[in-house]
């Protein structure tokens, strides 16, 4: 594989561990909980979608009915937990890691410790693939660009555009003065969870399209999400995609150039780098509009 | 904190421990019980190291992994690949640990920036990096996974479960009695100041980098070394098996649920998960273990965060009764299930009694503020110097801060000498705390010159102004909260200008209590204490480091009219013993009567300063306090 | 249409303040004056339901809002010019302002108040597309104040606003809060600059060390030394 494909393939399956991110920084930058739980949320979602569309048949796009709804709901749940028990922004990380793990430990209960793969009958995505020019991309792969290069869009226009966003800004940047002129801070954050959540379960669709599952998933994408999460800029949505598309393309690039073994090396090194020298990210926010 | 019981019940456990393999032969009970008992020693080791970090000094690590990790594979190529020596194979484990938690401390405990969650997610990478070059390196790994073969053991212990049992008590016991030894010593000590309050700490005098890095460090060899041993048992190591995320999540919910206070939580945790997941394991239950330590670390950290020593603890005896009496019941009976199953059901019966509400450790009301205490005389160890010329002590040259484009202060040159009491004035904001933390060295000066007898202090961190002879207090008062008001006073004995060793510091720590009139709450927990009392407590702290300068900031603030009498007495008690003051303060009485001097401040600049009678009178001091009148009115 | 009474208010264990009571009437500057540490900003902070541990009553237009959560509190009319001002540093000065209209009530009227707003504070409206960090020290006063009124207040409590300002500034400022109460709406007043405080207020109370020590007449109050005791400390 050439560097350039090798370059932009990882790009666009980085963009899907931004995808994966961008729950999780926006709870963490705005609410201030770490909620390791996210990505239990993002594996429920990937084996829903495989077990509607393996019992059912529908198309696994589609299964985002019911999936994105139910992971809203795990996600403004997990939130009014947090608010109950007014859980420190340290203590969110233990408790989340508990929630994870009982979750993984449920899904390979239910769905057995093997790897599982939808049928291509059922996923015909899987199989096909687009070349453009001479470089060739697997079809999820070009799907989950689009997703999640949509996904931070919207997200982004929501935040910076609307009233409810110019809100969410206002409380993550002075709660009690938010909360004086009528934001209710627990509504917010149940929204901001929700909407992490369902974020969670279009990951989850998309990682389902493209690989195998299995209930160990996540710890596999532990590092690499919070290595997004860090270098594009905690609470950063468009830092969140650069910093995935740019994680990506150096693990692509790393693991043709060197090893795919090196790849994680070079992406921690990275961010270790960054935490020493640019711990508020990579790609700081422009300055006003 | 434990009495010094404890070092008794770990003596005796290290010699029931020593016996036990000796035993097997004699009472011919299965082999089973030595690998039950192996593995919680392998477990009590790596908890109670992890603990050492994380729990005595608060830095949270999500990568004992990779101390484990480190060690495991010391092993497997040292010894499994290169045929070198299996002990020295397990002192390489340790070593190599070590210096590798020592290179992690080296980047992240330099970094003042590096908050608690970032150093801990900090630690959840490390392992992936390791683990992904140790994939890497055929040298190491590649890939294939290790075989650790059978070592050739002394023959006196009979059979390998036997000498693994030994290996593993050894550096089990070892690990506990290091933190037993550390959280009775100073070393312990400075962690928990670390813990509670990392910012007192380094003013009080406490070299927060250097102790830091020995915690690290110790967690790296402990955890290195039981990893190496437990290498010997695997037989066959992988990238995958050793770098999973098992092991940092169990020492972490061992430690949550022993409690992360105490030197014996760990080992109580370790007891307790172990347990529970060998009986889950046998159990049609198997695949529920995940599941309830995914609860349990929930419950425990929403609901019972201090964990079982402290329930324990507060109702020793009963517990024990508890635990005695189920397994007795149980074994005596022998109607159902087997040994473990009934150190099981103990465990449980223990676990219930010491959650029965009742008797917490006395929580006590905070006391209503009229009681105030009976203080005592003044210290007499270094009279005061009365009417000699006296010398300059803190000296500030044109001192000015900005932070991003207000300026702070302004400018402001002013001098402090011995014997005085300068009473620092001003309107809200007129920079009075900034000066506080500049010369207390909290931050540095944007411009201007600090000198303390006559030498530069600008740039110094805060533990060494403090052990020139500068200490402050703060307005919000911030004591070690787990620490009893006695300890608090003692760690500042601890490492302050003059060391002492803790038992000459407990001793020490009473004379301040008493400058204050605390002498009667020496063994309550801040917490347990009010408003007033917790900022007397502020002072003893301050002075037990025993500075030539005293920087009190609005130590009156929020008190009613009897306690600021009160602490208006003590100021005066604290000034006699021969200790010059500088106090912010806005209860302008209060600063007529106590102050030689008085300097006061307005938006950032130096206005006025000498005499408090004259001062106060002078037109502009005034107009600052009462406000300049406004632009004609057409009223 | 503010009556607050015996109100006693706690940071923890530690109480701060003792039996407050103090009314606003309609469209009238009451100030509360008093050195720092006396509660001040305590006060403001509890009416304004920013702090929850409170004992007593406040009654605003006969309804007692002592429960309720902050953020009900601005529904009922009331708007708070924070201590130090407490912009949104790294939002616009117009996304400040939209933000100050977030409950139903103002949101409606986004648009008039903003003109108002605008007419009020004419360097604001040529700043709109800048950052509120950014602004000197009595732009963002002015923008902070801006804010409340987006919220429609018919009470407005403001702490300190003359704080950090150049005299000159501090004119403009309580020029702004002089036209805001002959537009009809209560302003309670929390200063440490008490000369300025009395000139526009018709009453006042001297808070010290938590309690109420002296009210009435805010030109009675100006004339009498023991203002002038009780601040300097004589």
């Amino acid at each position: 594989m050439s560097q350039l494909q090798a370059a932009i393939f990882g790009a666009l399956s980085g963009s899907l561990f931004a995808l994966m991110a961008l729950g999780l920084s926006l709870v963490w930058g705005f609410l201030k909980i770490i909620n390791l739980a996210h990505f239990a949320m993002i594996l429920l979602g990937a084996y829903l979608t495989f077990e509607l569309a393996t019992t059912t048949g529908m198309d696994p796009i589609l299964t985002l009915v019911v999936s994105v709804p139910a992971m809203f709901c795990f996600g403004g749940l997990v939130q009014m937990g947090f608010d109950r028990f007014e859980v420190s922004e340290f203590n969110s990380l233990l408790v989340s890691y508990g929630v994870l793990i009982v979750t993984v430990q449920v899904v390979s209960n239910i769905w057995t410790a093997d790897f599982q793969r939808m049928d291509p009958a059922v996923n015909p995505y899987a199989v096909q693939s687009v070349s453009l020019g001479p470089l060739v991309f697997p079809l999820p792969t070009l799907i989950a660009g689009i997703f999640a290069a949509s996904l931070v869009i919207v997200g982004q226009l929501i935040l910076e555009r609307t009233y409810v966003g110019r809100a969410v800004h206002a409380f993550g940047q002075d709660r009690q003065i938010a909360s004086a002129f009528g934001i209710d801070h627990r509504k917010l954050g149940v929204l901001l969870a929700g909407a992490a959540g369902a974020t969670a379960a279009v990951a989850g669709m998309l990682f389902s399209l493209g690989e195998s599952l299995n209930p160990d998933a996540p710890f596999e994408w532990v590092g690499r999400v919070f290595a997004v999460v860090i270098l594009g800029g905690i609470g950063n949505v468009t830092g969140t995609l650069y910093a995935g598309l740019l994680v990506g393309a150096i693990s692509g690039v790393t693991a043709v150039v060197w090893s795919p073994s090196a790849s994680p090396f070079v992406v921690f090194t990275m961010v270790v780098l960054a935490l020493v020298f640019r711990p508020t990210g990579l790609f700081p926010q422009k300055a006003g509009h | 904190m434990a009495r010094d019981r404890g070092w008794i019940g770990l003596l005796a456990t290290a010699v029931a421990l020593a016996v036990v393999p000796f035993l097997q032969e004699a009472l011919d009970f299965a082999s089973f019980y030595l690998v039950f008992l192996s593995g919680i020693l392998f477990w009590t080791a790596q908890a109670t190291s992890w603990n050492i970090l994380s729990g005595y000094s608060g830095y949270f690590s999500f990568g004992q992994g990779a101390f484990y990790g480190v060690g495991v594979y010391s092993m497997a190529v040292l010894f499994g690949r290169h045929e070198v020596d299996w002990l020295v194979a397990i002192v390489a484990g340790g070593v190599l640990s070590m210096l590798l938690a020592l290179a992690i401390g080296t980047i992240a405990f330099r970094l003042r920036s590096l908050r608690g969650e970032i150093f801990a997610l900090l630690t959840l990478a490390v392992p992936f990096i390791l683990a992904a070059v140790v994939r890497l390196s055929d040298t190491i790994d590649g890939g294939q996974g290790i075989v650790v073969p059978v070592p050739a053991f002394p023959e006196a212990l009979g059979s390998f479960q036997s000498f693994f049992f030994v290996c593993s008590a050894v550096v089990g016991i070892a690990a506990v009695a290091i933190a037993y030894v550390m959280a009775r010593t100073r070393y312990g000590w400075a962690l928990f100041a670390i813990r509670d309050d990392e910012v007192v700490a380094e003013g009080l005098g406490v070299p927060t980098f250097r102790h830091k890095m020995i915690a690290i460090a110790t967690t790296g060899l402990i955890g290195g070394a039981s990893g190496a041993i437990l290498a010997l048992n695997l037989g066959f190591v992988s990238v995958e098996g050793t770098f999973s995320l098992r092991v940092p999540l169990f020492v972490i919910v061992m430690s949550v649920l022993g409690g992360r206070n105490h030197w014996a939580g760990p080992m109580v945790g370790a007891v307790y998960i172990h347990t529970l997941q060998n009986r889950l394991a046998d159990s049609a239950y198997a695949g529920w273990s995940l599941i309830a330590l995914g609860v349990i670390l929930v419950l425990l950290v929403l609901l019972a965060p201090e964990g079982l020593m402290a329930r324990f603890s507060a109702r020793p005896r009963t517990v024990v009764a508890a635990f005695v009496a189920t397994l007795l019941a149980l074994g005596l009976w022998g109607g159902w299930g087997e040994p473990v199953d009934w150190l099981a059901a103990a465990l449980a019966a223990a676990a219930v009694v010491g959650f029965l509400p009742g008797a917490r450790r006395a929580a006590l009301r905070p006391r209503p503020a009229d009681e105030v205490g009976e203080a005592e005389p003044a210290l007499t160890d270094e009279p005061m110097t009365a009417g000699v010329a006296s010398r300059t002590l803190v000296a500030t040259g044109d001192l000015t801060k900005a932070f991003g484009g207000v300026g702070a202060l302004r400018g402001v040159s002013l001098t402090v000498s011995e014997g005085e009491l300068v009473g620092l004035v001003g309107p809200n904001g007129s920079g009075k705390t900034t000066l506080v933390n500049l010369i207390s060295g909290a931050f540095a000066p944007t411009s201007g010159t600090i000198t303390f007898n006559g030498a530069d202090v600008v740039g110094l961190p805060p533990h060494r102004i403090a052990h020139l002879g500068i200490a402050r207090t703060y307005q919000i008062p911030r004591p070690f909260h787990t620490l009893t008001v006695k300890d608090n006073v003692a760690v500042a004995l601890v490492f302050g200008r003059r060391p002492h060793s803790l038992r000459e510091a407990r001793r020490a720590a009473d004379e301040y209590l008493a400058l204050v009139g605390l002498s009667h709450l020496t063994h309550q927990l801040p917490g347990q204490v009010n408003l007033h009392e917790r900022q007397l407590l502020e002072m003893a702290r301050a002075m037990a480091t025993r500075p030539e300068v005293l920087l009190l900031d609005e130590a009156l603030a929020g008190l009613n009219p009897v306690e600021v009498d009160n602490a208006v007495a003590v100021v005066r008690r604290i000034h006699e013993s021969g200790v010059a003051i500088v106090f912010v303060e806005h209860l302008l009485r209060v600063v007529r009567q106590l102050a030689t001097r008085i300097v006061v401040l307005d938006q950032g600049v130096q206005l006025a300063g000498g005499d408090p009678e004259i001062v106060m009178s002078d037109p502009a001091v005034i107009s600052a306090y009462l406000g300049r009148e406004g632009h004609a009115r057409s009223d | 249409m503010l009556e607050v009474t015996d109100l006693d208010v706690f940071y923890g264990d530690a109480q701060a303040l003792w039996g407050v009571s103090v009314s606003v009437g309609e469209a009238e500057v009451v100030s509360i004056v008093g050195s720092n540490g006396a509660g001040k900003s305590t006060l403001i902070n509890a009416l304004m339901g920013i702090l929850p541990a409170r004992r007593g009553r406040i009654m605003l237009h006969n309804t007692d809002i002592i429960d309720l959560p902050g953020h009900r509190v601005c529904r009922l009319g009331v708007a708070i010019v924070p201590e130090g001002r407490r912009l949104f540093p790294a939002l616009t000065v117009a996304d400040n302002l939209d933000v100050g209209a977030f409950n139903a009530e103002a949101r409606s009227r986004r648009g008039e108040s903003r003109e108002r707003v605008h007419a009020l504070f004419p360097r604001l409206s040529e700043r709109r597309g800048q950052l509120a960090g950014s602004l000197s020290g009595g732009e963002q006063q002015m923008l902070a104040i801006g804010r409340a009124l987006m919220a429609r207040p018919r009470l407005l409590l403001m702490d300190e606003p003359s704080l950090g300002l150049a005299p000159v500034v501090v004119d403009e400022v309580f020029d702004v809060i002089e036209t805001v109460r002959e537009g009809g709406v209560s302003v309670l007043l929390v200063e440490q600059n008490v000369t300025r405080a009395l000139e526009i207020s018709s009453r006042a109370y001297l808070l010290a060390e938590g309690r109420i020590v002296m009210e009435g007449d805010a030109a009675a109050l100006a004339e009498s030394p023991e203002i002038r005791r009780a601040l300097l400390g004589v």
